[in-house]
């Protein structure tokens, strides 16, 4: 009986087995292939980015996605790209590469996005390109929020387009910085432990700049607890100057523990870890900010002087709920200003094989708020590459050393460090480009 | 006897062939999930065999399919193995971890061998943040290369994930039906059910609680292998606290004692973040809210499954029809 009932059941499953084979055999195998661009339809573009927005280094990156929605809608409002909408489908990745590949994958298979823009960090977008292979699928991947030097690689990721001035060239300028500023000083350095920090050694190298002390933390270490152990090794060593070249909460955390211990030193914040506003907000009194000196390679968000940041202020008062306007944000809009004029290049019907062929004929005259030539070319996906240098006054505003914008400018190679001064586009008229 | 191993082979045999041609028809979201449900196959199918046959309870076999990742990256970086051997390391140093694991776990019961494997789940990832050559947070790539030229240029990177994951899954899932359906499986459910009485039939019952510790292992150390596989990285962070809980929820949901439950198991495991994910899109919630909604569905599943059906629905089905009979 048992077994009877055994042989039944083996029958029936066997027969489920074969029809379900059947029955899918039986469907074409593209049959909802219709020829159309993935993320791109008459009335929307849609783009996709993966960003912290919960954990460890989320503080200030996380206002990124909404800045670049408002300069969109903003866009968007005044009629689009020919005519078509722009739509950012955001992904959280709380700064985890296993995340950043997890959420791409979405982004790419099933939100479907024409493109991936502004994805940040080093160590996760790392993962992203090799697990993920946006190159060898063709989908552009453009504006990076990093400057790991790698991603320069233009035949390893053909896809991939840097904004940023590599860390690296950053390395590079600030040596001669410290050569030029603080030499016969003790000089102290913190770096993050993965491929950013061995960028910044490389620069640094490159710049024959010797660190009497150097503290490396590991990526989503920082805190107050492991920050009070940079301080002491710093101190032991009696660093008289700080390069602090790591992300937001990691500077913040070392600023707030060296004030809280005592410790005073020079410190010189890398692009990365010199947010002002998210500096305090992470617990930096602004008495121990004063008088730092950070790199920038965009104008400082406070200075409404300048005819961009003017223009980004105006669009956060309106579209962006009047965020508190800081480098974030900055970043953010022009990236999105550098997207928009990136899809106009790439003309009324977008493929993503043309929008990489428009940024690298077209990029390089594209307007933005960068002091920074962009060098965009055949061969060449890294935008900016250079710096100016500003101290930080009591209100946390970067101001230029000097009182002007004064432009040090490299490459990620073996090139000199000369300082330099470029022309940078004018503001479109309102802000739309009309490229 | 001999006959139905015939015909469980042919069964297997089949599902292999369906799931074959449902990859090649499918899109490519569907065959990276599919890869998916494969590795939590390999790594609840462990449970399936350390908890509902031998009668331990293991909260830390994420730390052991970490293992298992670092020793696959490692025997590829250093010693240059071939991508398949790179998995035999995966299974031998996990289970060699794991064999030294269930000397400690023979020792222990209940509450103390679940404290002890959550302490080393919680633990153990986060040791690569300590030593250089493990990469830290960022990680070492693990490049399992490019499918081969043969299989066509539509062939995709995922399709190739999928085939080699679901053929691990296949061949361990047969593995482990025979190995239960064995004097070893015999002898852990007899030392499971009464000790005393399995130690007076002449089975050496600690013995055979490490010889199942050692298996489970192993088994775990090739799912993690296979995740590390699908994301091309070993990292810590690939191994959370939460996979651990996964796995043992993905176990119990379908009922602990059944094999074919980690089917069922690691398809829900796969189908909650995007059930949720599609739920927060119609709630209009933002992106933390989806962020945070699978481990709670997850955890919920596993108080209603543990209140309502101690032993998986499928068993409680049973004993229904058993009695209405």
């Amino acid at each position: 009986m048992f077994v009877q009932r055994r042989t039944k059941r083996g029958i029936l499953a066997s027969a489920t087995l074969a029809v379900t084979a059947l029955a899918i055999t039986a469907i074409p195998a593209q049959a909802f292939n219709v020829h159309t661009v993935d993320g791109v339809n008459s009335n929307t573009i849609k783009l996709g980015i993966t960003i912290p927005l919960t954990g460890s280094a989320a503080p200030g990156y996380n206002k990124i996605p909404s800045a670049m929605t408002a300069y969109f809608n903003y866009v968007n409002d005044n009629g689009g790209v020919y005519g078509r909408k722009i739509s950012l489908v955001v992904k959280d990745d709380a700064y985890l590469p296993t995340l950043a590949v997890a959420k791409t994958n979405e982004l790419i298979l099933k939100d479907k996005v024409f493109a991936v823009v502004g994805a940040l960090g080093t160590a996760n977008h790392l993962a992203v390109a090799k697990s993920v292979n946006l190159g060898r699928r063709g989908i552009p991947d453009l504006f990076l929020n990093t400057g790991f030097s790698g991603f320069a690689d233009a035949k390893k990721y053909p896809t991939t387009f840097s904004l940023f001035p590599s860390y690296v060239m950053e390395a590079k300028i600030m040596g001669q910085y410290l050569k030029e500023n603080f030499a016969g000083k003790k000089l102290g350095l913190i770096y993050q432990a993965d491929d950013f920090g061995t960028d910044a050694l490389a620069g640094f190298k490159q710049a024959g700049t010797t660190f009497d002390v150097k503290v490396s933390y590991a990526s989503g270490s920082q805190s107050a607890q492991t920050a009070a152990g940079w301080v002491s090794k710093l101190k032991a060593a009696g660093a008289e100057v700080v390069v602090m070249f790591g992300v937001t909460t990691a500077s913040g955390a070392a600023l707030a523990t060296s004030a809280a211990l005592g410790y005073k030193a020079q410190w010189i914040l890398g692009s990365v870890g010199g947010d002002a506003t998210t500096l305090k907000a992470v617990g930096v009194p602004a008495v121990v900010l004063t008088g730092a000196i950070g790199a920038s390679f965009l104008p400082a968000p406070t200075d409404l002087t300048d005819e961009y940041v003017k223009f980004f202020q105006g669009i956060n008062t309106k579209y962006n709920g009047g965020a508190v306007f800081d480098n974030n944000v900055l970043v953010a809009m022009n990236t999105a200003m550098m997207t928009v004029q990136a899809l106009r290049a790439a003309g009324a019907n977008p493929t993503r094989a043309g929008l990489v062929a428009a940024l690298e004929s077209k990029g390089s005259s594209f307007a933005s708020a960068s002091f920074s030539p962009i060098n965009y070319a055949k061969g060449n996906h890294v935008g900016y590459n250079s710096y100016w240098f500003g101290a930080y006054n009591s209100a946390g505003e970067l101001k230029p050393v000097g009182g002007s914008y004064s432009l040090y400018t490299t490459d990620s190679g073996a090139g000199a460090v000369v300082k330099s001064a470029s022309k940078r586009p004018a503001l479109p008229l309102n802000g739309l480009p009309t490229n | 006897m001999r006959s139905s191993k015939v015909r469980a082979a042919l069964v297997f045999i089949a599902i292999g062939l369906v799931l074959f041609l449902v990859s090649n028809r499918v899109d490519e979201l569907r065959v990276y999930q599919g890869a998916e449900v494969a590795v939590y196959v390999v790594a609840i199918s462990a449970i399936v065999l350390l908890t509902g046959y031998s009668g331990q309870i293991s909260l830390g076999h994420g730390a052991l399919m970490a293992v298992g990742a670092y020793a696959a990256v490692l025997s590829r970086n250093y010693w240059h193995l071939p991508i398949p051997l790179t998995f035999v390391a995966a299974v031998l140093a996990a289970a060699l971890f794991g064999a030294i694991l269930g000397v400690a776990a023979g020792r222990l019961t209940g509450p103390y061998l679940a404290g002890t494997t959550l302490a080393l789940a919680v633990g153990l990832p986060s040791l690569a943040n300590e030593f250089g050559f493990l990469g830290g947070e960022q990680g070492l790539t693990y490049d399992v290369g490019l499918p081969p030229a043969w299989l066509g240029a539509d062939f995709t990177q995922y399709k190739w994930f999928f085939w080699i994951a679901a053929l691990s899954a296949l061949l361990i899932v047969w593995l482990t039906y025979n190995i239960l359906g064995s004097r070893y499986g015999r002898s852990w459910r007899a030392s499971r059910s009464n000790p005393t009485s399995a130690a007076l039939a002449g089975i050496h019952v600690g013995r055979s609680k490490v010889l199942a510790f050692t298996i489970s292992s192993g088994l775990a150390g090739l799912a993690g292998a296979l995740l590390a596989m699908t994301i091309s990285l070993v990292t810590p962070s690939a191994f959370p606290l939460s996979l651990s809980f996964a796995i043992v929820t993905g176990a119990v949901l379908a009922g602990v004692t059944l094999l074919t439950g980690s089917i069922v198991g690691a398809i829900v495991l796969v189908a909650i973040p995007e059930l949720t994910g599609s739920l927060a899109a119609h709630l209009g919630g933002s992106e933390k809210v989806t962020a945070n909604l699978p481990g709670l569905m997850t955890s919920v599943l596993l108080i209603l499954s543990v209140l309502f059906f101690p032993n998986g629905p499928k068993l409680n089905w049973r004993k229904v029809k058993k009695s209405s009979r």
